[in-house]
């Protein structure tokens, strides 16, 4: 018999209504431990609402968040901060600090860095460490206004590293950036994930990534989390059409042989 | 630039900072002589000038200059934005909105040896203060834009009230009120020195404390959350003592413009957006500069002072444009 493992996250019955708007209408997840797991769904499915509920920056009306066991909403800013990090969609340009300042105030929720202080001396090595296992120790001393879309977000996954919390959450890491760079930041963040051993949860459009790098994936619409099933489970015609109302070609990977999604050809004339 | 430079620059500042206030008050129409400042008759009017007028003088503005330029630093920072300054959520316009009553209506008291007007102008900033956090209390959360915009409608609805008030009053009280609102340090007294002190010291050791707050919440409020700032917490403590600050600046030497918004962009370019060497650059530089604009509205003509709020415009105005196209150009 298999045991579960204790969710480290577990959210059910979220519901948020701003206005005439249904953000959240019962939805809710689970996770365990070092699991990998995608949250796809339409614009406005409510993704973005719901992770903004699980890092405590939104209060959902009712359900109930737990956290390791104990309710999220009891915790303490900082407490929930060492539990766990966040990557935006993407920085704003006007951001003048360089990238080991920026990446230095994540640490933030460990104090140590009172009075004048930036940072302490564990501080300065977990940044040191996060600039390292993202690879810019070339622009730790560059400001982020100067740097590329690619190179900003590389620092902001840095500064959230930095955090040293178990948990990673991220919203769309790669909407903005150049099919390369999209590649170097998809590979970054599961290698990272898997030799740090971080719990990731991440909110993507890209259904091909959330296919081949994910353990788990689940599909959101008008507000409810509809469907929650393994990655492969998950691309099969049927479910694809509940979620986006689309029907898409599948394809096994040539080398992964995971199922990938194509447009179809016949749709264009 | 490296923090060592930073912090070289920094001292290099403080020097300034300290010649200023040790030069400055021998500066004016007349060079008094060492003797007689320092074993000085009774009735020794250079002697009476020197420490009663101008050491006073000096104090104040560097106390108002590095207040005024703090306030600057924190509300950019807190509302994210460059224009913002010390005056932006309605604090000048209410101490004006004060004043102007108690001017037009002649009403004349003290209390705690504080006079009718200075009383005025504290009850008029905290009015607003009041009012731009009930604004946004009552919108539901405390967002960064529903407050810039609750003080920039409030300062300009006082401002109406400021001109119908002038309209209907007489000539004599309309030049008063202009004369207060264009910022002046002439009335400065070692009370007056006492009185504004703790208000910027409370300021100085709160912002000075936060200053990793204040570099989160420059970034996003969602980040400063993420990283662990309870944001509204330290937003609300923030505005009340920088507010509060500036209160007590401006019933002091009334509203002294273009100090807090340009003295924080300078040093921004000078030694970088870091608030920990941010904030201590911008109250050197504001407390100098006024120092400075200060010694020459007293200086510049002889027969009458012009008010300082006219000089910082003056000669901040085009140093600030030089610096941000000497800057740019060295970009690559």
């Amino acid at each position: 018999m298999q045991i579960e493992p204790t969710p480290i996250i577990q959210a059910s019955g979220l519901k948020l209504r701003i206005g005439s708007t249904q953000l959240l209408d019962d939805a809710g997840l689970a996770i365990s431990a070092g699991e990998r797991l995608a949250i796809v769904g339409p614009n406005g499915a409510g993704k973005t609402t719901l992770i903004r509920c699980l890092l405590g920056l939104t209060h959902p009306d009712s359900g109930s968040i737990l956290l390791n066991g104990y309710p999220l909403a009891q915790l303490k800013p900082a407490e929930l901060a060492r539990q766990i990090s966040y990557v935006p969609q993407q920085l704003a340009e006007r951001i003048s600090f360089t990238a080991m300042e920026f990446i230095s105030m994540s640490r933030y929720a460990y104090g140590g860095g009172g009075g004048f202080k930036q940072v302490d001396s564990e501080g300065l090595k977990a940044t040191q460490q996060a600039i390292e296992l993202t690879g810019i120790e070339h622009l730790s001393h560059q400001a982020l206004s100067t740097m590329s879309g690619g190179e900003r977000q590389k620092v902001s996954i840095a500064a959230a590293l930095a955090q040293q919390a178990p948990t990673l959450i991220l919203d769309e890491p790669s909407a903005h950036l150049d099919p390369k760079q999209r590649d170097i930041i998809h590979c970054l963040l599961v290698k990272i994930a898997r030799e740090q051993n971080i719990t990731l949860i991440v909110i993507t459009h890209d259904l091909n990534w959330a296919s081949s790098d994910f353990d788990r994936v689940i599909g959101m619409k008008d507000g409810q989390t509809l469907i929650d099933a393994q990655a492969d489970k998950f691309m099969q015609q049927e479910t694809l059409m509940e979620i986006f109302d689309a029907d898409w070609l599948l394809h096994p990977h040539p080398e992964s042989g995971r199922p990938m999604v194509l447009p179809r050809q016949s749709l264009k004339a | 630039m490296t923090d060592r430079a930073k912090s070289t620059l920094l001292i290099t500042m403080f020097g300034l900072t300290v010649l200023t206030a040790l030069v400055m008050p021998w500066l004016g129409h007349h060079l008094p002589s060492w003797d007689v400042i320092f074993r000085p008759r009774a009735d020794d009017i250079d002697a009476i000038i020197f420490w009663q007028i101008r050491v006073p003088r000096v104090l104040l503005s560097l106390l108002a200059g590095a207040g005024l330029s703090l306030g600057g630093v924190v509300f950019q920072a807190l509302f994210r934005n460059p224009l913002a300054t010390p005056f932006t959520l309605g604090v000048a316009s209410g101490a004006s909105l004060g004043v102007t009553i108690a001017m037009v209506t002649g009403i004349h008291f003290s209390l705690l040896g504080l006079s009718g007007t200075s009383l005025a102008a504290f009850s008029g900033a905290i009015l607003s203060i009041a009012l731009v956090y009930g604004i946004a209390r009552a919108s539901g959360k405390l967002s960064p834009t529903t407050m810039l915009l609750g003080g920039v409608a409030i300062s300009f609805f006082f401002s109406s009230l400021i001109l119908l008030l002038q309209y209907l009053g007489d000539a004599g009280s309309s030049f008063r009120i202009l004369h207060w609102l264009m910022g002046d340090i002439s009335r400065a007294s070692m009370d007056s020195v006492l009185q504004l002190a703790p208000f910027i010291i409370s300021g100085i050791l709160i912002t000075s404390l936060l200053h990793r707050e204040l570099n989160l919440l420059s970034i996003t409020d969602d980040i400063a959350a993420s990283r662990g700032v309870h944001v509204d917490r330290t937003r609300l403590l923030l505005f009340f003592a920088v507010s509060l600050m500036v209160a007590g600046i401006i019933t002091v030497c009334g509203p002294i413009g273009f100090v807090g918004i340009m003295a924080p962009h300078i040093c921004r370019i000078l030694i970088g957006a870091n608030h920990r060497f941010l904030i201590p650059a911008s109250l050197l530089f504001g407390a100098t500069f006024l120092t400075l604009c200060d010694t020459l509205a007293r200086s510049i003509t002889s027969s009458a002072e012009v008010p300082v709020g006219i000089i910082t415009a003056i000669l901040g105005g085009p140093f600030f444009l030089w610096l941000l196209l000497s800057k740019n150009r060295s970009l690559p």
